[in-house]
């Protein structure tokens, strides 16, 4: 890997961002997610958060934590609007 | 100096603090703008505020925005783009006239469109909106990049941040504080400043002082990334009612209901939003999200096919009078209050750091101004 290698491809972030951030004091995927927007795109960290624990791990010399740092939120996957919204008509 | 809370206002207040060469530390118990400041909407809002001292200092707080991207040194995604509050049905026209009217009087650039000029000028919304009030002087920012930019400026003027650091007791002795207790040690300080927005009046607990700050939640969904949709952002006038309705009011919509609508600079929509005093629970239901997406597919139908691919629950800091606390308490020397901006947070963070700034120093400038963000005001209703 060198700094141009993309991380968050959904986000297009490369390793160089990331590293930037840990620079300035991220040690989470979620701080980094803050900072970089890596993980936020429309796979939802679903591809990158492993690689970006990893690199907190080599870099911060901490253990990979046991719980994901990126927190899961509905939908479970992309979801219309229209899905969404249903046909309720009360509102 | 403690200030406890890394969101809008405490990295706010952090940089005004450093810049002015006071020794500072800021504490958060989690990610720098990761609460409320990171699962907000996007807009500053002028013309949404009450005519007044809301508005004076969203005014003055948008003049600081001005060169805040140069002061910082980093990209704030600012851009004064417009906002817009739009009327569903004719039966809102009135009362939207008069809160045009009210805020032409007060100073502000705002105008009521007809249907046709406000379809113009957002293609994307349904035929039937009757019209909709529209500000230039309205403006966006990304609120992340907001409180990261904060916190890295304050850390160059030698601001220490410490994040993952929870404070769980604040130290006083003779009626002053003498320092902070957290999750990571012992920290002296003789003047600590509460930002901690939502969590405010927990922190205000350990120095005996009751603050009555709720925390007011959020949803807002985001979705995949789109072209263009928008022109700046856009409220509905059921916001407005929803936003300033005092608690108890018949007229609130179902689950505080009002569409707030953004773009990011990528791409996304941030759709929101609901209001709902639920306590910290963040489970926000289907039922919820649903009727969000229902308010918001009937505004701009046009979204009906988009894909939501998040969704993001906040808490709001709300006071019950539209105005944040910005002040010393009397009964403990050295513990100042900068909390409670409900959902101004974004559009009144740069002036709240001067704000503290001027309390601190007892300054003239902004007396009459300090002296309506009192905490005394919460106990004289």
């Amino acid at each position: 890997m060198d700094k141009r290698t993309e991380i968050c491809r959904c986000e297009e972030v490369k390793l160089g961002e990331i590293l930037n951030a840990i620079n300035n004091g991220a040690k989470t995927s979620k701080a980094l997610k803050l900072a970089t927007r890596a993980g936020m795109g429309i796979c939802q960290g679903r591809t990158c958060q492993p690689v970006l624990e990893q690199i907190i791990s080599y870099y911060t010399n901490q253990n990979i934590q046991e719980t994901p740092g990126l927190s899961t939120n509905h939908p479970v996957r992309p979801l219309s609007l229209e899905e969404l919204a249903g046909n309720r008509k009360d509102l | 100096m403690v200030v406890i809370g890394g969101g809008v206002i405490g990295t706010s207040v952090a940089y005004q603090l450093a810049k002015t060469k006071r020794k500072v530390m800021l504490i958060e118990k989690g990610e720098i703008g990761g609460q409320t400041s990171g699962s907000c909407d996007k807009a500053i809002f002028l013309q949404s505020k009450q005519p007044g001292l809301p508005i004076q200092m969203a005014k003055a707080s948008m003049r600081l925005y001005e060169n805040l991207e140069d002061e910082l040194g980093m990209s704030i995604e600012f851009k004064k783009n417009g906002g817009m509050i739009v009327i569903e049905s004719d039966t809102h026209m009135d009362a939207m006239a008069k809160f045009v009217k009210e805020r032409k009087k007060a100073g502000m650039d705002v105008k009521l469109l007809d249907r046709n000029e406000t379809l113009a000028w957002q293609p994307g919304l349904s035929s039937h909106i009757a019209g909709a009030a529209f500000s230039k002087e309205d403006a966006e920012v990304n609120p992340l990049r907001l409180s990261q930019a904060f916190a890295q400026a304050a850390k160059r003027y030698g601001a220490v941040v410490r994040t993952h650091t929870e404070v769980t007791d604040i130290i006083c002795a003779d009626g002053k504080v003498t320092g902070v207790q957290t999750t990571d040690g012992k920290i002296a300080a003789e003047t600590v400043v509460n930002a901690a927005g939502p969590f405010a009046s927990q922190i205000a607990e350990m120095t005996g002082i009751g603050l009555t700050i709720m925390p007011r939640r959020g949803a807002i969904l985001i979705t995949e990334k789109i072209e263009p949709f928008i022109h700046g952002n856009i409220l509905c006038s059921q916001y407005i009612a929803a936003k300033h309705a005092a608690s108890g009011d018949g007229d609130i919509p179902p689950y505080g209901i009002g569409l707030s609508l953004g773009q990011t600079e990528r791409g996304n929509l941030l759709i929101g939003a609901s209001r709902e005093f639920k306590g910290y629970d963040k489970a926000v239901g289907p039922d919820v999200l649903s009727a969000i997406a229902s308010h918001a597919t009937r505004i701009a139908p046009a979204l009906n096919n988009v894909n939501i691919i998040r969704t993001m629950v906040g808490f709001r800091p709300f006071t019950g009078d539209g105005l944040p606390i910005i002040d010393k308490a009397k009964a403990v020397e050295g513990f100042i209050t900068a909390a409670g901006h409900e959902g101004d947070g974004i559009a009144l963070a740069p002036i709240t750091g001067h704000l503290v700034i001027s309390l601190l120093e007892d300054e003239e400038h902004y007396k009459d101004w300090l002296k309506r963000l009192r905490l005394e005001r919460m106990h004289e209703v």
